[in-house]
């Protein structure tokens, strides 16, 4: 990546750690030790894929690798093999985010959806066939369909809070680059 | 369509191969825990012990409003709590009397019959600092570490009950498993009915009872202790009681008040017997009766200890 980013993209990456650093310490603190009866949703994932559709330029891959691998050393996941997936599938959102664009808000969803059941269903087959310890079933499908209904949450909250939206065909950054 | 290549997001086959080697090294790094396990979970526990600690300042203020929400419900229900308060109050009063004569005729039949018991467990009490962040894995880490001298495989308590074991040691942090996760195994005893059995963690409030000889002589209720089998754990332990499911299956209510874990006794366990030379174990040094000169153990020690 030759280009400079701006000052407002700098601000915009910023945010989205704080954002991040927000959601895993929430996870963190031990407020109830029960185990739960229900999953939540995986909000670092739902932030991560709204970011990486709408505006991959504010989240770079490094960002979400540190991050994520962070969060799998964290909670006790299996290290290296979440983030691998997540990595995979925002490169493949990345590619696809001149098409996003183009989508309603439920094609967007639609993608999105395949690409975190994808995730999910090779993490869990993966985990199958090394004969690591796997969690629960009906928790992880749980999860998985929790963040897949958070996700058009997640992504209007940031339109409309945070000004995450879609760039408009022919948008430019400040130095005049198509977006 | 049409598009131009110039943009940041394709920068080309570059980014795809840099993209490519960190799947790689990740999916690498995956493949490492899978076979060498302990070393890599040593890495989690050290990156662990760097960094959570610091999470500090931002886990107090949710802390403070979570529990400031939580005292708010209790004023809600002020007068039904105090009066279930007395209650207990009453009961309790009635147990301290029974328990107080006990301990004075234990005290003196020990006396009569010269038993020596066990040193008295001693233990370190920490802070829960964080849970496991994932509604798959019930474990917590606590603000003791190697730095206070814990060791793996220590049992840990709350003020009643156990809560599980430590797995994983840091400086200045420890994780405990708990004994709701689905890898925790603890062999655990009935006194009513001398039964024992192992209670298998399995991610529910209530871990079964698994491997019980003879399911038809206990009885829900029935108090659950540790076995000490095995030598990972102390003896006599506060488990929890018996419960018995509308499936008949038999598991156990934790004595722990896992709905709030804040302090946490880790309890110094006796060490583990550790084995260094493989060859002691087959043939252990071997005790000698003689004069010592002409001990075989003793010949590079002899000038020594003269005699």
């Amino acid at each position: 990546m030759a280009e400079r980013a701006d000052a407002r993209t700098w601000m915009q990456r910023g945010l989205f750690v704080a954002l991040a650093f927000l959601i895993v310490v929430l996870r963190l603190v031990p407020l109830d030790l029960r185990p739960p009866q229900w999953a939540a949703p995986d909000l670092l994932l739902a932030i991560t894929l709204v970011w990486v559709a709408r505006q991959p330029r504010y989240l770079p891959l490094p960002v979400i690798a540190i991050l994520f691998l962070s969060a799998d050393l964290l909670f006790m996941r299996p290290p290296g093999l979440w983030t691998a997936l997540v990595v995979i599938l925002t490169e493949t959102l990345r590619h696809q985010h001149r098409d996003i664009r183009h989508m309603s808000l439920l094609g967007e969803w639609g993608t999105v959806a395949i690409g975190i059941v994808a995730v999910t269903v090779v993490n869990r087959l993966i985990l199958t066939v090394a004969f690591a310890p796997l969690a629960p079933l009906g928790l992880t499908v749980m999860e998985m369909v929790t963040t897949i209904l958070i996700y058009p949450v997640v992504a209007l909250a940031a339109q409309f809070l945070l000004g995450i939206s879609r760039t408009a065909p022919g948008e430019m950054d400040a130095r005049g680059h198509r977006l | 369509m049409a598009r131009d290549k110039n943009s940041e997001d394709f920068a080309g086959p570059i980014r795809r191969l840099l993209v490519g080697l960190l799947v790689l090294a990740l999916v690498g790094l995956f493949a490492l825990w899978r076979i060498d396990s302990p070393r890599v979970e040593r890495l989690r526990a050290s990156v662990v012990d760097r960094i959570v600690p610091s999470f500090d300042w931002a886990m107090a203020p949710i802390t403070g409003a979570a529990n400031l929400i939580a005292d708010f419900q209790s004023y809600q229900q002020l007068r039904v709590q105090n009066q279930e308060l007395r209650r207990e109050l009453q009961q309790m009063r009635a147990w301290k009397e029974a328990a107080v004569q006990l301990g004075q005729e234990n005290a003196k039949l020990r006396d009569l019959n010269n038993v020596s018991l066990d040193p008295q467990l001693t233990y370190v009490t920490g802070v829960v600092i964080t849970d496991s962040g994932s509604p798959f894995r019930q474990s917590v880490l606590v603000n003791v570490g190697a730095h206070d001298g814990i060791v793996d495989g220590w049992p840990t308590m709350d003020g009643l009950g156990l809560v599980g074991r430590i797995a994983g040691v840091g400086r200045n942090t420890s994780r405990v498993l708990l004994l709701t996760d689905t890898s925790s195994r603890i062999p655990v005893t009935i006194p009513a009915s001398g039964q024992r059995a192992i209670l298998a963690g399995d991610n529910t409030m209530l871990p079964p009872l698994e491997f019980l000889e003879d399911a038809g002589l206990v009885r829900p209720g029935d108090q659950v202790v540790t076995s000490g089998d095995g030598g990972v754990f102390p003896a006599d332990l506060l488990v929890g009681q018996v419960a018995q499911t509308s499936d008949g299956r038999l598991r156990v209510r934790l004595a722990a008040d896992y709905q709030r874990l804040e302090f946490l006794r880790v309890l110094r366990s006796q060490p583990h017997e550790v084995i260094d030379d493989p060859n002691n174990l087959l043939t252990p040094e071997a005790e000698f009766f003689g004069p010592n000169i002409l001990n075989p153990a003793s010949l590079n020690t002899v000038e020594r200890s003269d005699g």
